[in-house]
């Protein structure tokens, strides 16, 4: 019995062609929306969680903002205008300036060098410390650092810079990271391992050597032994990385690295977390001279760098902080420590709220598309009155009109919900394609697990049917003889 | 037997209350053709509605074989529509977007029936009043003598023990009505209630029992013996 109503409804909604399309396309946008935003906002949490599970939560970052700054949480310059265009680094830094790039370039900094040598440490990195000039006095000196906070095992410095880059045939701005000894040492994940597929590793730190990502040197066509200029300043090609396995999937890459947007894009990652985000999937696209050698011959243009830590396990992070604040204030330098922690709760929060702003106007949307069904149904509901008649006249019960509305308005709702489902899956595969880049954090896909699915559907019916419900109670309501007199 | 007894209906129209029936008494037994004649407004719909159990009236009682109507819930009307009463409209009233085969069809699909034996018997009931060639046929690709036709063997498809006929001709001409009331008259055989509203006065002269009603009340009960 409940088939044959079931029939009779879908017989129904099949006759009544165009109104039934219009009211299943109000549900299928509301759904539309939700899909999409809720996979994606899923799929981007999860990208960014699993980022940061990649770098470990043993991990302080030391941005060079100064301590009692702008933001005395030190947060603000790890988020500038996240929330007002949606990506992490939307903070354009300054254009690199042109015209005083030079060999003879020197800045301030590196004509103070001090030095306190030490003797400690192992292999390659031993010898070529030996060497160092030592960097600028408003820097972390990191070893200083280690000795310092006895809780940190780990340390060490990641900069990055926009450079013009001249390779005789070819040239445009490039990324050039300039990640320290220790760095290479402690950190070498954070750089995707940093595996040279050719050529060596640095080998000094007196002479311009540049290790190449992948995709730079097969946009420039470099090879090992290749001269390079970087803002002028001769170097030679030492290595050339491995390709990492994240950055096959972005697009973006090679024939727009020396274009505009490729620029924007660098100059994108101007602040520490989204250098530190951008350095697990961009190595293929960066040029790497060591932090030693940069302050050196290319200083005065590094945007940012950040010192990285790694604290000892089962030491408290938080009192790992105060120490590393202590140490900074000795060693006369600026900086403030956060946690990977209140980078992922920041970054997090940030999302939740964007997912939930989101989330609320597609709720919105799901909300007029049930208006919608509710107005058609109770339009549906005056047009087929005397089709009610003539249903009770033959032996209809109440109930019976009733279900008959309700599997109507019901399917209406499933159906909307069905095809909301597989355009809103569609829409965020596509949204992914185009977001992931400029969300910076690298390739992600969107997270359409049975859950949704489920709860999709059902939530459509069962929004069809409660739009259904109160024209269908007063279908079921009516007098016989009075629906029969209806027009 | 179907039995009326003093049976008041009173419509409020707003302010104004309009007496549409008022006292009426009626017997009709089974295996009869009734006749109700009236001018307009006399209140014939307003009786074939009580006695065939899609209203109630405001005072008095309808009886069927001892079952006080005016008594059961809507759910039992209902029910007792679907078992005991085929109707018959001036209007047709056939579902637009069904076919003629799925409107015989509907007072079984509303019950327990399956597709199959619904369809079945609705074949058998268009045959009876010869559109078995009509079956998919929608209603406005009907004429409207094909379209009472198919609202009769509606009517007829669940075996009911009344069939009740308001003006089923008034929108046929006379040829056309005519068969319609011949076939309607056929059903006094099988031992059913057959009450026709009709201004036909031939058909009329056909009837066991013709009922003049005025102004809400029968003026007139007339019965006649009549050769079968
Ligand atoms: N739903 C209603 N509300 C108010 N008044 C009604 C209603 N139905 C019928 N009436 C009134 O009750 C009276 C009897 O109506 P009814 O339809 O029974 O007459 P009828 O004899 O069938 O007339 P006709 O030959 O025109 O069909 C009329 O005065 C009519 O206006
Ligand atoms: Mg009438």
């Amino acid at each position: 019995m409940k088939l044959n109503l079931f029939r009779l409804a879908l017989k129904n909604i099949r006759s009544r062609r165009t109104r039934s399309w219009l009211t299943i396309l109000g549900v299928l946008v509301g759904v539309t929306a939700v899909v999409a935003l809720l996979s994606i906002g899923t799929g981007v949490q999860e990208a960014v969680l699993q980022q940061f599970e990649d770098i470990g939560y043993d991990i302080i970052l030391i941005s060079p903002m100064h301590a009692g700054g702008t933001a005395p949480g030190a947060m603000g310059g790890f988020m500038p205008g996240s929330t007002a265009d949606g990506r992490f680094g939307g903070q354009m830094p300054t254009q690199p300036d042109f015209n005083s790039s030079s060999p003879g370039t020197f800045s301030p900094e590196n004509l103070g060098g001090s030095s306190s040598e030490d003797e400690t440490g192992d292999g390659q990195f031993d010898q070529m410390r030996e060497a160092l000039a030592r960097t600028a006095s408003s820097s972390l000196d990191t070893e200083l650092l280690l000795t310092q906070v006895p809780q940190l095992i780990e340390a060490g410095t990641l900069g990055t810079q926009i450079q013009p880059v001249d390779t005789g045939t070819t040239s445009g701005f490039l990324r050039v990271s300039t990640p320290s000894l220790d760095f290479l040492e402690a950190f070498p994940s954070v750089l995707g391992g940093f595996e040279i597929a050719s050529g060596s590793f640095f080998t000094n730190t007196t002479e311009n050597q540049v290790i190449v990502g992948v995709r730079s040197a097969e946009l420039l066509r470099m090879s090992v032994g290749d001269s390079i200029s970087i803002n002028n300043i001769p170097f030679t090609v030492i290595g050339i990385l491995e390709a990492s396995d994240q950055s096959s999937d972005e697009d973006e890459g090679s024939d727009s690295v020396l274009s505009g947007q490729g620029l924007a894009q660098n100059l994108g990652s101007g602040n520490s977390a989204d250098l530190l985000l951008r350095g697990l999937t961009n190595t293929d696209d960066s040029l790497f001279v060591l932090h030693e050698r940069a302050s050196n011959v290319l200083a005065g243009r590094t945007m940012s760098a950040v010192t990285i830590t790694r604290v000892e396990s089962g030491a408290s992070i938080s009192e790992t902080k105060d120490a590393i604040n202590v140490a900074i204030g000795q060693q006369d330098a600026t900086g403030t420590p956060i946690s990977i922690q209140e980078v992922a709760d920041e970054i997090q929060g940030t999302l939740s709220l964007i997912e939930t702003v989101l989330a609320s106007i597609a709720a919105v949307a799901l909300i007029v598309g049930g208006v919608g069904l509710m107005n058609t149904m109770y339009t549906s509901v005056l047009e087929r009155t005397r089709e009610i008649g003539i249903l009770k006249s033959v032996g209809a019960r109440d109930g019976q009109v009733m279900t008959l509305f309700l599997i109507d308005s019901g399917l209406m709702g499933l159906i909307g919900g069905v095809l909301g489902l597989i355009l809103g899956s569609i829409l965020s595969l596509l949204g992914t394609r185009l977001l992931g880049p400029s969300l910076g954090v690298g390739s992600f896909s969107p997270i359409i697990d049975a859950w949704l699915v489920g709860g999709v559907l059902v939530f459509s019916f069962v929004l069809g049917a409660l739009s259904g419900v109160w024209p269908a109670w007063r279908a079921s309501r009516l007098n016989p003889v009075d629906a029969l007199a209806a027009e | 037997m179907l039995v009326l007894n003093d049976v008041h209906k009173t419509y409020q129209m707003g302010e104004t209350q309009v007496l549409a029936l008022r006292g009426v008494s009626l017997e009709l037994p089974p295996a009869q053709l009734s006749v109700i004649m009236g001018h307009s407004g006399s209140g014939k719909s307003t009786l074939m509605h009580l006695a065939g159990c899609l209203d109630v009236p405001t005072s008095g009682s309808v009886e069927y074989g001892g079952l006080d109507l005016t008594t059961l819930s809507s759910r039992e009307r209902a029910d007792f529509r679907s078992s005991e009463v085929g109707f018959v409209f001036q209007k047709y009233n056939l579902v637009g977007n069904l076919t003629a085969l799925e409107n015989v069809a509907l007072p079984l699909l509303l019950r327990n029936a399956t597709t199959k034996q619904a369809h079945a018997r609705a074949r058998e009931a268009l045959d009876l009043v010869g559109l078995q060639d009509r079956t998919t046929h929608r209603p406005a690709k009907l004429s409207g003598g094909e379209q009472q036709r198919v609202a009769i063997a509606r009517a007829l498809v669940n075996d009911p023990t009344m069939i009740l006929a308001d003006e089923p001709t008034g929108n046929l001409d006379t040829v056309t009505g005519d068969r319609i009331l011949e076939l309607l008259s056929q059903f006094r055989a099988d031992d059913k209630i057959v009450l026709v509203v009709t201004h036909n006065p031939e058909i009329a002269e056909t009837a066991d029992l013709v009922v003049y009603l005025r102004d809400g009340r029968v003026e007139s009960q007339q019965f006649q013996e009549v050769a079968r």
